[in-house]
Formats: C-alpha cells, structure tokens, sequence
C-alpha cells in the first residue's frame, strides 16, 4: 500500500480511494454490482475472500506478508513472568531478604517487600527444553511452536496506562490501536463481516476498556467491533422484535430504489454510492455476524479441544474457538482478553493480595483453551498465515506484596508469538537474575508493533496518517524489528 | 577524523584557551542547565570557580593542572559512570579544549550563566516571515464582475473569478426547498418543519433568504449548533478519561457557556479573551471565570497526580496545543522536544508559553457574590470544627477494635509473615522489615462487628452526631471549573494521592513554596518558575523561562504580563496572551476563526487544514479571498453572525448541490473552486437530532447538566469505570445530542459510529466513514426504531387514511419537500404493499406508513445537507 498523503484528498474520500475502493467508479457499474449482493447465506458466501465492492476492500501491503490474521490473547491485569514463563532459582534462594543492587525500587502501591520465591516448579517442555511452569502444562506442550520472549518492557506501572501503550503504542489516551492501524493499512478480507472484532471476558471489560481497541484519530471504520461469544455477536444486528425479516427486506428494497433516484443527481459521486451498498452489507452482516459465532456447527472433538466440556475453560475456550472461526472468515485482527476489571485482584490477573489463588485460577481458565487454539490451526493449515500472541500489560515484581502478593513490574515481562512463520521452540533476551529488569536484548512495545505490521507485510516507518499537523505512525519515532521473528 | 580537520584541530589547540572564547560556550551548551544557577543536580554547580572545583556530592570536580584527575573529564570521556552530559557526548575537540584548560590551571572569567540553547539554534528566516500565514491580511478589492448573478457580495466576485479562471462553469441556484431545507440544518442542526419550509418557499420577496437566515441566528437552536463545532476544538467531554474517568460534573457550564456565546453573537476577540485569561480580566462577570473551563475540560488521569508530577506537564502540553491550534492554527506542540520541523517554532516558543500557562491551578470559581461565599465558607468551616473532635473521639474508640481486627487478620498468613510482624522491631532482618511495614498498612475494616455493644453504641451515636453536622452543611454554591493562578504544589490532596513519606514533588522542595494555594490579597505571591526542558523531559531542567509568545509573529506591542488593576493577584500572564492572540495586528487569529466558519458552512475550510496553517497544512484556495474575510471579520468587531450573513447571502453559499453529469465531477473533483455546493453528510448528533425532529418527539430544552441516553447494558459493561445512568426512553433523553453526556471511556454507540471525534485532542474536523454498522443502527437501533413509530402516528394523525396524502405529508415533514408523481407512485405502491404484508396485524395501515416512514429517515437525502 501506498503512504496515504492527506494533502492530496480529503478524509472523507481516505477509505474508498485507498486501494481501489469506490470513487470515481460509475454509479451505474456500482449498482449492478450491488445486485449481486441479494443473497447472503445460502452457498457460503459469508465465507473469506468473497469479493465484492468494498467499504473496506483489502488492500496491497508493502511487500509480501507472513501473516494475513493476527489473533492477539491480551491477558489484562499483568501476569506474572517469574512464575509462569521465566524461572528465576534466586527466588527461592534468597526468598525473605531485601532485594539490593537495583537502587530504589519502585512499586505502584505501598512500600516494597523482600523478594518472593515463586511458589511454583518449572518443567522442561518441546525439543528445546524450555522451562515453563506448572502454571501451564498444556501451553507447555506446544512449546516447540512459539517463540517466548523474556525480555519485553515498558514504561508505565499503571495498568491503564501499560495497556494503552501495549495496544496503541502511546502512554496517552486516544491513540490508534494497534489493530486500527492493521486494518486501516490492509483493509478487510471479508465484507460481510468487520475486519477487527474484540471479545471480552464474559465478566466485563478489561483495564482500558474501549481505549484498547479505538481508532483514535484513524477513520471510525477502523475501530474494533465488540463481539459477543453467543448470541448476537453485534450491537443493532438485528431488527427489534415485532419486524419480520420480510418486513425489513421490503424496507431496504424500497430504500435502495429511492436512494438510487437520488443518486442519480449526483452522478459519480462515490459516498453516495457507498453509502447505498452499505446497506446490503449490513443486511449480508446479519446473516454472517450470527454464522460464524455459531460454535454449535463445531464437531465434539473440537469442542473438546478447546476445553469447552469444563466450565473453567468454557469461557476463554469460546473466546478461542470464535477466533479460529473469525480468521477462517478472513478477519484481520482479532483481540481476546481474559480477565475483567470487575472484582479487584479477582477478575484480572491482578495478584497483589495472593499470587498463587489469582494465577493458580487465571491459568487453569486459559491453559487448554491456548494450546488448543495453537493445535487446531496448525491442524487446519492456518497457523502459517496467523499471526498468534499472547501477552499482558507488565510483569511482575520478584518482591512480595504484603507476603503473599506481587505488585506491577514494567521492566520485565514474558510474551510469546507464534505462527506466520516464526520458528518455534526458540527464547528470545533474559532478564537479570531476580527477573526485575529486561537485560537482554531488551524488547519494547514499539519494536513488537514494528515486528507485527512487519509479519502483515508493511513497514511501521511507511504506515502513516496525517493528524494535527504529522504524519502519525503506530511506532511514533521507535520501533525496531525482533531479530529472531522477521529475518 | 578528515585530514583537514586534524590540522585544524593541532592549530586551535596551540594558543592557550581563553575560558570565555572556548570554554564557556562548552559548558553552557551542556552542563550548566543541569550544574547550574537553576538547578544544582548532585549538590554541584559549574556557575562559579570555587563550586565548580569543589564539586558536589560526587566529589572534586575540577583539579586545577591536572586533567586526568579531574572527575568532570573523567566523566565526559566516560571513564567514570554515569557519563556526562546525560544523553549526549562531547565531540573530541571539545574534550581536547578542556583538558587543556585545566591544564593550564582552569582559569575563570566571571559567572556562568545558561544560555537559552534553542535561540542559536532555529533562526527565523525570511522565507519564514513571507510564509502567507504570517503575513498580514491584505485588503484587496474584491475582483470586477461582470455577471449580475455573481454582483451579491465580495464573496461571490472572489469565488467567480476564480472559477473563471479555472474555466469552470458554475450550476444553477438551488431550489428554495433545498435552501431552506440547506439553511436549517446548517445553522440550527435541525430540519425546517413542514410549515416553516413552506412558509419560506412561498414567500417572493427579493430578501425571503436573508430574513431566514436572520430568523435562524436568532433561534438558541443556532448556539447549539455551532457551539458544538467548537466543543470539538475545545476538546470538549463530561468525564477525564484515563483508567478512573471520573466525571467533571461542572463541565457542562463551559458547555453551555459556549453555546450562549455563539447566540449573544459575543465578539470573538472577546470570547478568546474569556477562555484563555476569562479569571484575570477587570472585574471578571460569571461568564469570564466559565471561559476559563477551556483549560479544564481536556483528559485528565485524576488519580495519583501528585505522586506522578510528569502528568502535569502532560496537561501544560494539552494547553499549550489546543490553544495554540484552536485559535491561531499552529501546531506548537512539535516545538516540546526540539524545534518545529517545518515552521519557526522554536523550542525556546514553546517553553516561553509554557511560562505563560505554569502558574496556573485548577479552580472551581464560584457563581456567586463575594458575601454570598464569604458567608458559605463561613458556616462551612464552623461546622468542620465541630466535627473534628468527634472524628478524634471516633478513632480513640476504633483504635483497639483496630488492633484486634488486624491480629485476626495476621493471623491467617503464614508463620514466617506472622513471625516478622512479631518480631521487636529492633530485631528484624533486614527482610523482615520491609514485610512488616508493608503487612501491618493492612487495615481490615470488620472492626465494627468485634466491638462491645456499649463501644458499639457509642461509636454509632458519634457517627449519627457527625451525620447530622454534616446533614447542616450548606448547600454547595454553583461553580464553574476553570483555572487561575496559584501554586500547585499546594493542591490539595486528589483520589489516591498518598501521603507517604518521599513522595510529591520533591523536584521542587529546594525552591520557595507559597503560603496558600491560591493567592491570598495582601499577601506576597511568587509564581512557581518555569524551565526550559531539554528534549522535553521534565527532570532535565535548563534555565529559567520568562513568559512569552511566538517569536514569528513578535510581541505586537503586548507586554508578557498584565495584571488586573482591580487589586487581584495573579501573573496576568495569561491575559498577556490572550491579549496577543486578540489583537487586530495578529496575522492568524481571524484568519482561523473565519476559516472554521467558512468549513461548517460549506464542509471544508478555505485552508482545509483548519488548525494547521503552518508548512505541514495547506495553502488556501481563495488566499484573497480568505484576507478579505478575516479582515471583514475584524471590522465587523468580530461578529460571528455577521460572517455568517455575509457568506450564506452571496450566491456561492445558494448554488445547487446536484449537478448533471459526471463530467461537471471530474472537471471539479474535490469541488474546491465551488462550481456548486458540497453536498455532506450531518454528524452523528444531528442525525438524532433530526430524527426527533421528524417524529415530533425533539425536547428542545436547552442547557444544564448533561443526561445520559440509553446504552445497552453489553456495552455499559465494556467499561471498567466510571457511570453511565441508566435510563429509559423518554422525554427527559430526547434532548439534542450536544446535551447527552459525553464521556471519554465510552461514547454513545450512536455517535460514535458516525464519527464523534476522539475528545483527547482537538479535532479541527470530524472524518466522515461510510460503513454497514451505520446502516445497521439505522435499520435497528431501538431509538431508530421507536421514532419512526412516532413518525408514522404523527403523519396518520396529521393526513388520515388516505395515501397519497400520508406521502405528502411524511416527506413534508422528514424531507421538507413535495414529492414527485414518480415518488408518489412508488411510495404508494409500498404502503400497498406492505399494508397487504401486514394484514394480519391490528393496524395494518399504521404498520405499513411505519415501514416507509423508516425508509425516509434513512434516505440519504435526509442523512445529508444538500
């Protein structure tokens, strides 16, 4: 895709000039196209790559991507790297002593404790014997496919303000989120449906709420759609109780034919014929928003796969069986979280009371359903062209919070990617010997952005926008490329 | 290292160094900023001989004669750890000249002072000050027309001319249900009704426009309306945003401030006035002190501020950056780390403003007499008084009930965290120390029920005490959120702030402090200093910053302060800067503000980048043109409504949208020269608007705390913080959109999926997407849904049984038009239709004229200013 020069044309004209959309197309040509969208749902054409005139048609990246989807598991709350991904022996060795040599220590809440032994065994996993702990068996089994990095930091300590830098790049509110600038750079696959959907946890939102997932000052389109794991996926999908389908068909027949004699004093003018198509694309939604959150059409064995026999793994196995569905459906960006910002220090990964009884539950609720999600697309031949991440927002401290606790850690934390052509099995920096700051080979949240619109195919240096007087990037003036994943 | 260079290199070096030729520059670039008058970083100051040898808490700086002991050399070639200067380092002449100086002995001339780093760095040029937007507007005469048609106004000779030149052919006059149709929904955000559309298209009068559209600016619709453009400027919203979004539950008086201005037609040298420096005017009114909420109603954390002093110059940049984009179409904010890229923004600009804005503090004014408030805080504080032994009394009875809540709650931890509590003080490991103090700030609140009845019977009747003194306090005064000047490392403690011992701002506890966070009369008032800050890092201080405005555009004969002859204390700073953003002789303010005018008027402005007329934006269309109307502006005494005569009266503004082939398109793509009117979809708040409107349903009632629309409980639950009232439909929420709550963590589905821009930065101009989920919420929003009800039982009522007659009447209404035979028709032919569809139903003639009335609040041609 070409950088989209704001001096040249105007926003509104943005979303159909870029790529190939629809300005300037004969409105004549465009309505004839548009018969073609009557009917939706029989012979599959809810599915991926159904071509058709697009609001948000898929656009050209800068050169050849890894990855068409990015599936991205947003643990909220800040899980803990020393006790799940990057064991850390000193722990136990020096547990109940002050931990010296770092100069002041900052914590988010009280005073500092002395360092905390993790209360967890780690067990070598895959080819590679990577230790992971007993936190995750099952994400240890697929170990061989990801690429664990221990070396992630930020900045903030403050959950609000770590989320907004791990999902738009800024400590400041209002920012892109980094799917926005996913779709606002590769448009969408599949018309029928919105090109980046979120789903939250069943028990609310997470830290930051519709911050993780605005478009900030990108096109409204651009934004993240919130789906519902059941039931109707999208807000206004469906008419209210009492209108027939037949009822609202007739209203949109009727609809489109004096929207057209209108059009007709406007000859060639492509917001209005946007505007007419996007009414069939809204009614071609209604049948294909509810199609592919249907996860009755899954066979048991798939439904087993994703933990969705076990009402602690239901939820988040949902979340992932859906994901797997969307990215079939050609859905460029797809969020989950796990953990509300409902309870305090329950709902999230928030474990500044007690590690072992938030991580200990969090982690039995996403285990399965992780490894699940990674065999099934492997499985289905996916796994190449998604991009899968799973990540938090901080670390945590390698001190005690009130004996039993952690408090927040920016400096450390643990992630992993996999698919879109990653090599698996390989750990990427370390951190110092308590796990309190990256060492090395330090990643940011800047370089990660940089390496996911580099998987798509798109430089984070070309991607840009012009907003309040810049041409804006997702990467501001950062950003390096990880090694390991883009070479 | 280059031949040359070397050779030049030995030369230099061969004479002794002269201290202020070639070793002061080397230190005032560098080291003084943070080593210096200003601030002494590690105890050690380079202003002076003798502190420079004697060095600070690190030790001897300076051996005289001996360089290489000399720990400054030390630590500029990086031999010692940290290396200096932080971030940078010397280039190796430069480290050759000092070592060579102390050498020689370190010979001294006088003191060092900083120099301010960034004049030397970014010079203005001429081609800067002939950039246009910093020149003056030009009066030009308007061009010579021959055409009556094009003879209305400068307006339309300029806007011919041009498209004369351009050889671009104009189309024909729009139609008067157009125009009215056009007229209402530009000015007011509302369409006619069915009577006043006809009432204008049948009056003949040469002058039928311009009454209406002197009708429209006296209606408090039309303040509503435009207000709300400029809301989005302000960057205007009902709650702070950021994780706790905690609601500013007086920002709807700005709100409605705004809105007034607009209707009184308050001149715009005067609402600038108002908004930047309303608190240090003479003799300030309610609405002044209200104007001031244009600094308040940004995004704010709320939370932890003082433990988090980086926030506020997060929040000196929102200031500096709306107001500097909002009024004079700058973007100075690029100036925080280093100078503009593009424009002579220097960053010695930005830190001269940020002098302009750093004393302020947030302030509720209150809306009242002086003796009014007198006698509130009066009656207040008595009350405190009596209530403060109480609380004391409270806490003695708690305090062993305390104690035994806090042992049972111990005891549930492991033995060894039990064991450090335990443990004498004295005889804690080092460990055992930070477990306890962290453990033993745990304050389990179950004391209550461990008391004695007769304990517990004493503490609920010292509580009810307390209830009832404070059931006696008086009723808060009306206030409205704004700011003055004042010492905000006074401010009182916010949510979650921690009194801690080693937090705050211990940046400045070497620096005076005031008595009283706002001024007291008659008592001395010292402004906290402002810095320069290198790369824009609020830790790297460097020398003091004296308020000041934009070096492009020169003092106009404004001083830096003015302060209030009235005997109030305050810096004037800012009324300095309102002052020179005011003036008639600056080039950009009324350039901007009849830019914005001329933008909502006709969908984009003369320069399209609104907020932006630096090198980054664009060049105006009609430069002339865009002259002759700021200067048009200023002679009116910027009346706002004048320009709003002077443009919508000329025949540009009432050419016809609709054009006939797509050729008159491509001749005129982006429909810069005006051949005809830009047609352009209503925002998100209109479309709501105007479907209350058509069903008849509109509660016009205008101002006061914001109401909160209905949101479906799935999405109230995406927000982890904050409220959203529930509500029913009804009339109390079918209000105009520009008094719904707006808030940051959550904006109404509605509005949002029509734009509503990201209230976090100003927004010069809202983008315009065409997606299904907008289609969706028209088809089957329940709001949508239920007014189109109300839409088909108003037009039964009005038109009765018979058909056509319900056509006429519905697009009357929703279309401010008759329709066509060929519409007539057709729409007839769908009432029939689906009239037969819902034959089964009880009112099948209402089902189907609900159907159609649903089809027209959808139309485009309803959705859209044409």
């Amino acid at each position: 895709m070409k950088q989209l020069r704001f001096p040249t044309m105007s926003r509104r004209e943005l979303l159909f000039s870029a790529g190939g959309g629809l300005g300037g197309v004969a409105l004549a040509s465009l309505l004839s196209q548009n018969n073609l969208l009557g009917a939706p749902t029989e012979g599959g054409t809810c599915a991926a790559g159904t071509r058709k005139p697009g609001l948000m048609a898929a656009r050209k990246p800068h050169f050849a991507p890894k990855a068409k989807s990015v599936i991205s598991l947003f643990m909220t709350g800040g899980v803990s790297h020393i006790d799940t991904f990057d064991p850390k022996p000193s722990l136990r060795k020096y547990h109940g002593q002050p931990l010296s040599g770092f100069g002041n220590i900052v914590v988010r809440q009280g005073y500092p404790g002395p360092i905390m032994g993790s209360p967890y065994t780690f067990r070598k996993y895959g080819q590679a014997g990577t230790e992971v702990s007993e936190l995750f068996p099952h994400m240890g089994s697929i170990i061989d496919e990801v690429a664990l990095i221990r070396s992630g930091y930020g900045i903030s300590n403050d959950h609000v303000l770590a989320h907004y830098e791990w999902n738009t790049g800024s400590l400041l509110m209002g920012h892109p989120s980094v799917g926005s600038w996913v779709t606002y750079g590769l448009g969408s696959e599949n018309q029928n449906l919105p090109a980046y959907v979120v789903v939250y946890d069943p028990r609310g939102g997470p830290n930051a709420g519709v911050s993780n997932w605005n478009n900030g000052f990108l096109p409204a389109a651009t934004q993240g759609t919130v789906f519902r794991p059941s039931g109707d996926p999208i807000l206004d999908l469906r008419p209210p109780a009492g209108i027939a389908p037949e009822q609202q068909r007739a209203r949109l027949d009727h609809l489109a034919k004096l929207n057209e004699e209108h059009a007709a004093h406007y000859p060639g003018s492509g917001e209005l014929a946007a505007r007419i198509a996007s009414y069939e694309l809204a009614y071609s939604m209604q049948a294909c928003a509810p199609e592919a959150v249907n996860l009755n059409e899954e066979s048991p064995a798939t439904h087993k796969l994703y933990g969705l026999d076990d009402p602690v793994t239901e939820p988040f196995g949902r979340q992932c069986l859906l994901a797997r569905r969307l990215v079939e459906r050609g859905v460029r960006f797809i969020q989950l979280f796990n953990g509300a910002k409902a309870r305090t220090d329950i709902d999230d990964w928030d474990a500044h009371s007690n590690l072992a009884d938030n991580h200990g539950a969090h982690a039995r609720e996403i285990d399965k359903p992780i490894s699940g999600l990674i065999r099934d697309l492997k499985q289905r031949g996916l796994l190449d062209e998604t991009l899968v991440m799973w990540h938090s927002e901080f670390g945590r401290m390698p001190i005690s919070q009130k004996g039993l606790g952690r408090d927040h850690n920016p400096g450390a934390m643990s992630f992993w990617m996999a698919g879109a052509g990653i090599r698996g099995g390989q750990v990427i920096g370390a951190t110092d010997e308590f796990g309190y700051k990256a060492t090395e080979q330090p990643v940011s949240y800047h370089d990660v952005h940089a390496t996911i619109l580099h998987l798509l195919g798109m430089d984070h240096k070309r991607l840009t926008y012009y907003f309040n007087g810049r041409q804006m990037r997702l990467t501001d003036v950062h950003g390096e490329l990880i090694p390991q994943l883009t070479s | 290292m280059p031949k040359l260079a070397l050779f030049f290199f030995a030369v230099t070096l061969s004479a002794n160094t002269s201290f202020t030729r070639d070793v002061l520059p080397i230190l005032q670039r560098n080291c003084v900023g943070c080593h210096g008058n200003a601030q002494q970083m590690s105890g050690f100051s380079l202003s002076k001989r003798e502190s420079a040898i004697r060095g600070g808490s690190q030790g001897a700086a300076i051996v005289p004669g001996k360089s290489g002991e000399s720990a400054l050399i030390r630590r500029v070639t990086g031999v010692l750890q940290p290396s200096m200067p932080v971030g940078g380092k010397l280039s190796d002449m430069e480290i050759a000249t000092l070592k060579k100086w102390i050498d020689e002995g370190a010979p001294w001339e006088g003191t060092v002072t900083a120099a301010p780093p960034a004049q030397t760095s970014r010079k203005i040029t001429d081609a800067d000050r002939n950039w246009w937007a910093f020149r003056k507007p030009v009066h030009q005469a308007p061009p010579a027309v021959s055409d009556p048609r094009w003879k209305r106004n400068a307006v339309d000779a300029f806007i011919f001319a041009k498209l004369q030149e351009r050889e671009l052919q104009p189309v024909a006059r729009a139609d008067k249900a157009t125009l009215v149709r056009r007229a209402y929904l530009d000015l007011t955000g509302l369409p006619p009704t069915a009577e006043q559309a006809s009432a204008f298209v049948n009056d003949t009068s040469p002058e039928a426009f311009t009454k209406l559209v002197d009708r429209l600016l006296a209606s408090p619709h039309y303040g509503e309306r435009w207000g709300r453009h400029w809301l989005d400027v302000a960057r205007y919203a009902d709650s702070g945003g950021y994780e706790q979004d905690f609601t500013y539950p007086n920002a709807w008086r700005y709100r409605d401030y705004v809105i007034r201005s607009f209707n009184q037609d308050k001149p715009y040298d005067r609402f600038v006035r108002e908004q930047v420096a309303g608190d240090e005017l003479e003799n300030p009114d309610y609405d002044a002190l209200t104007g001031t909420g244009f600094h308040r109603v940004g995004s704010t954390v709320g939370f932890r501020e003082k433990d988090n002093p980086q926030y506020r110059f997060i929040y000196l940049d929102d200031l500096i950056g709306t107001t500097t984009r909002a009024f004079l179409g700058m973007t100075v904010s690029c100036a925080r780390c280093h100078d503009h890229k593009f424009d002579p923004i220097s960053q010695m600009d930005y830190y001269r403003l940020m002098a302009v804005f750093y004393p302020y503090v947030n302030y509720d004014h209150p809306l009242a007499p002086a003796a009014q408030v007198a006698e509130y805080e009066s009656k207040k504080s008595g009350l405190e008084a009596r209530i403060a032994p109480l609380q004391v009394k409270v806490r003695e009875l708690e305090a062993p009930y305390r104690k035994l809540a806090f042992e049972q709650k111990l005891a549930t931890f492991p033995a060894d965290i039990q064991a450090a509590v335990r443990t004498p003080e004295e005889k804690r490991t080092e460990g055992q120390k930070l477990l306890a103090t962290q453990v033993l700030s745990i304050r389990p609140n179950n004391h209550r029920s461990l008391m004695k009845p007769e304990d517990r019977a004493a503490l609920d009747a010292l509580n009810s005490q307390i209830r009832e003194l404070q059931k006696q306090m008086p009723k808060p005064l009306p206030v409205a959120m704004g700011v003055r000047d004042g010492d905000y490392r006074l401010a009182p403690l916010g949510p979650g702030d921690d009194e801690a011992p080693g937090k705050g701002n211990k940046e400045d506890s070497d620096e005076e402090i005031n008595d009283t966070y706002v001024p007291v009369t008659g008592k001395p008032y010292k402004p906290p200093k402002a810095y320069f800050l290198e790369r824009g890092d609020y830790l790297s201080r460097g020398p003091e910053m004296q308020p000041g405005f934009l070096e492009i555009v020169g003092d106009l004969g404004v001083p830096g302060a003015i302060a209030p002859s009235d005997g109030r204390i305050t810096t004037g700073r800012r009324r300095a800067l309102a002052e020179w953003i005011a003036s008639p002789t600056n080039p950009l303010t009324a350039r901007v503000m009849v830019n914005r005018i001329w933008q909502h008027h006709f969908g984009r402005g003369l320069v399209m980048t609104s907020s932006n007329f630096g090198r980054l934006g664009r060049r105006p269309s009609h430069p002339e043109l865009l002259d002759w109307l700021a200067l048009e502006f200023i002679r009116s005494g910027w009346s706002m409504k004048h320009m709003h005569r002077v443009i919508m009266n000329s025949e540009t503004y009432q050419l016809a949208s609709q054009y006939s082939s797509a050729s008159v398109l491509e001749s005129d793509k982006d429909n810069i020269y005006l051949s005809r009117y830009p047609q352009r979809r209503l925002e998100g708040e209109s479309i709501r608007d105007a479907i209350l409107a058509v069903s008849g349903k509109l509660n016009p009632q205008p101002g006061g705390p914001a109401y909160f629309p209905p949101v479906a409980e799935r999405v109230r639950k995406s927000v982890a913080k904050g409220i959203w009232q529930v509500n029913e439909e009804g009339p109390d929420v079918w209000r105009r959109g520009v008094y719904s709550y707006f808030k940051r963590g959550m904006k109404y589905p509605m509005f949002e999926v029509f734009d509503q821009p990201d209230p976090n930065v100003t927004c010069e101009s809202r983008s315009t997407s065409t997606v299904p989920t907008q289609a969706l919420t028209l088809l089957n929003n329940e709001f949508v849904v239920q007014q189109a009800r109300y839409f088909a039982e108003r037009v039964m009522q009005l038109a009765g049984p018979e058909q056509e007659a319900q056509v006429r009447t519905a697009y009357r209404i929703a279309l401010s038009r008759e329709p066509s035979v060929a519409e007539l028709t057709s729409n007839v032919t769908f009432l029939n239709r689906q009239r037969t569809a819902h034959s089964q139903a009880q009112a099948p003639g209402l089902e189907a004229l609900a159907d159609l009335c649903d089809v027209l609040i959808n139309l485009n041609e309803f959705l859209y200013i044409n």
